[in-house]
């Protein structure tokens, strides 16, 4: 039975069938050999969305057109995950496993981050980060995962610091349910009780997209907080804000964003009432900064924006990164080398030290699969509103920068936790 | 004290808003007998073509209003001809057609959601009107847009009631809600009828679209969560009778936001489809429906 079976596969048509299959994985290989493949995903969903994707394309198109890394040309593949955490889970599985990858770049929503993680450690593809905050992605402790952006653990409480020193420490908290939101907010009020001693005043989470969040404001509003914060994506952010002011919240409560009340559709959407509004984020087109200026200006020309949010400025930031990376990395690029080939970018991407964003922080990396190594960025720049609509104007409040390890106290359980996870 | 009254306006005027797109749903039902599952886009084309008009220099939010109505309930009547007419033709209900229908449906809501994508893309459009601060009774905060919503919604049944109920059209159009075999031999024109029950529930869920939308904010996914609460509504009420339409809208409201303001407000929808399913166990014909085993 067996011997019959040998005779079926040595047929002369299943030789040259053979033959020609190994011809064609022959010469793809040869294609592939001095190219440099980035895969990225993004949330690319709007207008501003699909701008700073095609900028991360034009930025890395022109590393090519200045002679490429170091003889290596770069081609880069860009996907809309739709900050939808299944398609950002199956672009990132298309990415390591089906286009081979030497360097992923995404997510832009943390509730899709955290699943690629997984993916991405168990492919053993480098991950840089464009924009997710939510601290427990790095918490994780993959050593293939780079953020280029600010950890919520940095971020919030730079926020909850100012709103303590400066507004008072009754605070009502209401989150969506999406990751950033979520240790966005968590984050917050973990730390005015730990530096302050006071706990939430009112905190609950509501579901993305609610389209009636008045229920929770009418108890806010019976409870007099001194402050408020609504931590949710832009658009929930913008609809908390105007159906705060319609239940008679009055305008002396501050009213406090997360990292995503940076994004441009945030005032548009809110129009008025985003006026006095602050929050946290990694850059400020008002920054007087001349590197950041010079990017206000390269994004007015090039992409008809002259607000870029810190989505716009992080992505460039972390081209620039990643250039920088490439070209420290010894990269062989050829059929059997891929698995070292990433390993040589993971490495180099953990040298990266002293380089500066458009927001005015430091990324400092490490070799270490700590928060502390790898999250890049640990200076939040506070911004507040001062006109609201398409308009929109704003003003930096206030920059600090705190230490690696800042934020990481008591949690080594989560964070066992979190890499048991990752390791099944 | 105050607290109460403000969850009340605000359930309300929330509630209303699911009894304008539930009034649709129950019109379709009992002019087409199916379920219409494209309804919630209906209601997001609506409001897109609110803002459409709003935005023409010198209309006024009513005019929008009005107008938004009018041109969705063309759509709606150019959907039911081109699209469902082939089908209902095969008859509704629990029929090989009907299930047709409610799969056409589905297709009907993917295909209207990418229409409004590729008109006026991904991004949430706020509504350009502004009604200003909310007027303040003691402590409670009534915001001009929930009186509009009120004012609208009332002043819409009241003329939908009289033109069902006092005109003639409306007698062919319960007509052939009843019974279509009947009508046509009573001389009533069924397919113009069905066309039209189809324009007004259309233009229904505009009217929902337009009122929403200062409150909220348009965007092309903002159907679906509408079409569910709708179908609590129009369950809760009696599926297929149309002041029950309203009044389970307002009871949904009204018991959703209740159950956030004094138990947890995260559970909020979870709160409405209880209720349904409660309706559903305890009395399934809904509030004011009948008891019909099969329709004549």
């Amino acid at each position: 039975m067996n011997a019959v079976r040998k005779k079926e596969w040595l047929c002369p048509r299943n030789v040259v069938a053979g033959l020609a299959a190994g011809a064609m994985l022959a010469v793809a290989g040869a294609a592939s050999a001095g190219v440099i493949k980035i895969g990225a995903s993004l949330r690319m969903k709007t207008e501003t969305g699909e701008k700073y994707g095609q900028m991360v394309v034009d930025e890395l198109s022109a590393i090519n057109a200045a002679g490429g890394v170091n003889g290596h040309t770069i081609e880069i593949k860009l996907l809309n995950d739709e900050c939808k955490s299944d398609i950002g889970v199956a672009n990132a599985t298309k990415y390591a496993y089906q286009d081979n990858v030497h360097l992923f770049v995404g997510s832009t929503c943390s509730s899709v981050s955290l699943p690629i993680v997984d993916v991405i450690h168990k492919a053993g593809v480098p991950m840089l980060i464009p924009h997710s905050t939510n601290y427990k992605i790095t918490l994780k402790g993959s050593p293939w995962v780079f953020r280029v952006p600010i950890s919520s653990r940095f971020s919030a409480a730079a926020a909850a610091k100012y709103t303590a020193e400066n507004i008072g420490t009754k605070i009502a908290y209401i989150w969506a349910s999406d990751a950033a939101s979520q240790a966005d907010a968590q984050k917050f009020y973990e730390y005015i009780r730990n530096f302050h001693g006071e706990g939430p005043l009112y905190a609950e989470q509501f579901q993305e997209g609610e389209l009636d969040l008045r229920p929770h404001l009418l108890k806010i509003k019976a409870l007099q907080p001194e402050a408020l914060m609504i931590s949710a994506q832009s658009q929930d952010f913008a609809r908390g804000l105007v159906q705060s002011y319609e239940v008679g919240i009055p305008p002396s409560v501050k009213r406090i964003g997360g990292s995503a009340a940076s994004n441009r559709p945030a005032p548009i959407l809110a129009g008025d009432a985003i006026k006095g509004v602050f929050f946290h984020a990694a850059f400020s087109y008002v920054d007087p900064d001349p590197n950041a200026q010079a990017f206000v200006k390269m994004t007015t020309e090039r992409y008809g924006v002259p607000t870029p949010d810190h989505d716009f400025s992080q992505a460039w930031d972390l081209v620039q990164i990643a250039k920088r990376a490439l070209e420290r990395a010894n990269l062989t690029l050829s059929d059997d080398s891929l698995a070292a080939d990433r390993a040589a970018i993971r490495d180099a991407l953990a040298t990266i030290q002293g380089y500066k964003t458009l927001g005015g922080g430091v990324v400092d990396f490490c070799a270490d699969a700590t928060p502390e190594c790898r999250d890049g960025n640990k200076t939040p720049v506070l911004i507040e509103y001062t006109k609201g609509g398409e308009d929109y104007e704003l003003r930096v409040i206030g920059k600090t920068t705190f230490g690696a390890d800042f934020g990481l106290d008591g949690m080594q359980e989560e964070a066992a936790a979190l890499r048991k996870s990752l390791d099944n | 004290m105050d607290l109460l009254l403000d969850f009340i306006i605000v359930g309300l005027s929330i509630g209303i808003v699911y009894g304008l797109v539930a009034l649709g749903i129950s019109l379709i039902f009992s002019g087409l007998d199916i379920v219409h599952f494209a309804h919630g886009e209906v209601y997001m084309i609506g409001a897109f073509l609110g803002i459409a008009i709003v935005s023409i220099s010198g209309v006024p939010y009513f005019g929008a209003l009005v107008g938004a109505m009018i041109v969705t309930g063309a759509v709606g009547v150019v959907i039911e001809r081109v699209f469902y007419r082939r089908l209902t033709r095969g008859g509704g209900g629990y029929t090989v057609a009907g299930m047709g229908m409610i799969i056409c449906g589905f297709g009907m809501s993917v295909a209207l959601q990418n229409v409004a994508y590729l008109i006026w893309g991904a991004a949430p459009h706020p509504y350009p009107v502004s009604f200003g601060m909310p007027i303040f009774l003691g402590n409670i905060a009534l915001p001009k847009s929930y009186l509009y919503i009120l004012v609208s919604a009332l002043v819409l049944m009241a003329v939908l009631h009289t033109f069902l109920t006092r005109t003639k059209l409306g007698l062919a159009v319960r007509a052939v809600a009843y019974n279509k075999d009947t009508s046509y031999l009573m001389g009533v024109n069924v397919p113009a009828m069905i066309s039209l029950i189809f324009g007004v529930a259309c233009a229904m869920a505009a009217v929902a679209g337009v009122l929403i939308g200062p409150i909220n904010y348009v965007q092309i996914e903002m159907g679906y969560l509408m079409l569910l609460k709708a179908f609590a509504a129009a369950v809760v009420g009696g599926f297929g009778s149309l002041p029950g339409a309203l009044l389970g809208g307002v009871v949904v409201g009204l018991f959703e936001t209740l159950c956030a303001g004094y138990l947890i407000a995260s559970y909020k929808d979870i709160y409405a489809f209880l209720l349904l399913i409660t309706v559903l166990m305890v009395r399934p014909t809904g509030l004011l429906g009948i008891i019909v085993k099969v329709k004549a």
